[in-house]
């Protein structure tokens, strides 16, 4: 970076040294001259001056105005080679100092101007340059930020997906009886099915109508199971989030269907009441699907410690104003006290024993990501409502 | 009085389950009703026949167990072959405790539920005969005069006509004429055989 200091003993004296050179010169070329034409050439000395001050400065023009003068009284006016001047020669001569004098002090007022505005661009320059560094580290650490904010947001986006997919599987192992259930009703209509379509061939006529409705009977029960199995596979795969057309119905249909087990373990009935026109949403189906398990399963728990009455768990789904739907899920179980209402959806808050306390937690989190809405409510005769809602696709999906 | 066929009546709330149920029992020739409910069992006529209930434990509204007890209660007693998908001990042994007749688990090997049917079947033919033949006795009984009865009570005790007539304040002889009575009009062919018969009344009675 350029500095300006005060100008150095070495340079001073050049200039005071590019004076004397070039008065000294002058002199040469003036005595030169007048030994050649006969005329004094004095305006070279002025030259001299002219050039020492802009070049050398003030101090250096002074020199030069000060050598001049005593060459001219010397070498010029009478007497000749003595510092001394006629009085008839005295007005010429002091018309040269005078001259010179204003000619130093013009070039000098005129340097220093230019040299201040030198200066002025100069500094300029320095101080934009300084600042266009300061933009661009600033610049820099910004695009650094940038980068690092959205690699924090791929990591915590990757672990949001990871502990949804956790979640789902804890949730999968306390629905592990009912998944076995799930599993064994088809097969046990398989096997029962099968050993019909045999019972109907061994009969000494055997019976080929009723053997092969009860074959694909049997078929038909092999495929639900699979149908399950695919269900719960589709719950613990690891997959990244896909937006696709979610038939909501279709969904809370699929997961009652999974719940069912645990439902009827707790001698819990669910009913439904889905809106034949509910349009369809832009969603993940298994996210979803997730939110909807964790609403059946806290709605199924929280009656299960209801010791009479109706135990009646019933969900719905309607279309709402401004292109919206709404699920609700609503038991008949023991509520939710007031102070534990706002913090029901904290992450690991939990009032079971067992459960990691993540269910609401991230079905909340789920649910915003698609654009909606879930909270937990009183529905007045004693249990909770949960609900949620999502922005609807266009189409019709019921 | 000619029997009616058996009649096996299951009951699952899974349709595929019913179906092949249905078939299967209806392959050796049985009757078969199905519900899908205990519920709607409990509605439906019976027909009066030998019968035995095929019974999913796990059921939405009234489970297995609360009908079993609830036929129990009814003073229908049914034979029960219970299915369960999960058998466990605690649940198998209070239908047991209630008189289950079998318990097995889903998914059910056909012919162990076939043997299991005939098997109730031919148990609640031979309950139902028993039932049978204590009515035709009450009912034998129920026309005793109320001193035929006070009579009958002492003969069985294994009093001597002496003895009864000394208790009642009657002459031997009319005890032998009443006890004459009650022999003629219980069909009784010994002395043995009235004893057993009165038994039989007396153990079945408490109901």
């Amino acid at each position: 970076m350029k500095t300006y200091s005060a100008p150095s003993r070495l340079r001073v004296l050049s200039t005071y040294a590019l004076a004397i050179i070039l008065v000294s010169l002058a002199l040469f070329v003036s005595l030169a001259l007048q030994h050649t034409f006969g005329n004094p050439f004095w305006f070279f000395f002025s030259v001299a001056v002219i050039l020492s001050t802009w070049y050398g400065r003030a101090g250096a023009g002074w020199l030069a105005v000060v050598y001049s003068t005593l060459a001219v009284m010397y070498y010029f006016t009478p007497p000749l080679h003595s510092f001394g001047v006629t009085p008839s020669d005295l007005p010429f001569f002091l018309t040269f100092v005078g001259c010179e004098v204003g000619v130093a002090q013009l070039i000098s007022w005129r340097k220093r101007t230019e040299d201040s505005v030198r200066q002025a661009r100069d500094e300029l320059e320095v101080r934009v340059a300084e600042r266009t560094a300061e933009l661009k580290d600033a610049n820099d650490a910004l695009v650094r930020q940038m980068v690092e904010q959205r690699r924090t947001e791929e990591t915590l986006q990757v672990t949001r997906t990871e502990l949804a997919r956790a979640a789902r599987i804890t949730t999968i192992g306390e629905l592990t009886a009912s998944i076995a259930h799930e599993v064994n009703q088809p097969l046990a209509a398989v096997v029962a099915n099968a050993d019909a379509c045999v019972a109907w061939l061994s009969r000494e006529q055997p019976d080929l109508v009723e053997a092969r409705a009860a074959a694909d009977r049997a078929t038909q029960g092999a495929t639900r199971a699979s149908e399950v199995i695919a269900r719960i596979r589709s719950l613990i795969t690891k997959a990244t989030p896909e937006k696709s057309h979610v038939k909501l119905n279709q969904v809370i249909k699929e997961t009652a269907a999974l719940t069912a087990g645990q439902a009827s373990k707790n001698n819990v009935t669910i009913e439904f009441e889905l809106s034949p026109d509910l349009p369809y949403v832009l969603g993940d189906s298994i996210q979803l699907q997730q939110v909807i398990v964790n609403l059946l399963m806290n709605g199924i728990e929280a009656m299960s410690s209801v010791p009479d009455g109706p135990r009646t768990l019933v969900i719905r789904s309607e279309p709402e104003s401004g292109g919206q739907i709404r699920i609700s899920v609503k038991d008949s179980g023991i509520g939710v006290s007031a102070d534990i209402m706002p913090r029901l959806f904290e992450p690991f808050f939990t009032t079971r024993s067992k459960g990691m306390g993540m269910g609401l937690s991230i079905s909340r989190s789920i649910i915003e990501a698609h654009g909606g809405r879930l909270w937990a409510e009183s529905n007045g005769s004693g249990g909770s409502i949960f609900q949620f809602t999502l922005p609807s696709g266009d189409g019709l999906g019921a | 009085m000619k029997e009616q066929d058996p009649i096996v009546f299951v009951i699952d709330d899974d349709r595929m389950i019913r179906d092949g149920l249905h078939s299967l029992i209806r392959s050796v020739g049985l009757r078969v009703e199905t519900f899908a409910s205990a519920q709607d069992f409990l509605t439906a006529k019976h027909p009066d026949a030998p019968a035995c209930l095929v019974l999913d434990v796990r059921m939405p509204g009234l489970s297995g167990l609360d009908l079993q007890v609830k036929l129990g209660e009814g003073g229908i007693p049914l034979p029960i072959i219970f299915i369960t998908g999960h058998g466990d001990i605690p649940m198998s042994v209070r239908a047991m405790k209630e008189g289950a007749h079998e318990f097995l688990t889903k998914p059910v090997r056909g012919q162990d539920l076939l043997d299991a049917i005939q098997k109730a079947i031919a148990s609640d033919r031979g309950l139902r005969r028993d039932r049978q033949e204590l009515n035709e006795i009450r009912a034998r009984f129920d026309t005793l005069t109320p001193r035929e009865k006070e009579v009958l009570d002492l003969v069985v005790a294994g009093m001597l006509n002496k003895l009864i007539a000394d208790q009642l304040g009657m002459s031997e002889l009319t005890v032998k004429t009443h006890r004459a009575h009650v022999m003629e009009k219980t069909r009784a062919e010994s002395l043995a055989h009235l004893v057993r018969m009165a038994e039989k009344l007396r153990t079945s009675t408490p109901k």
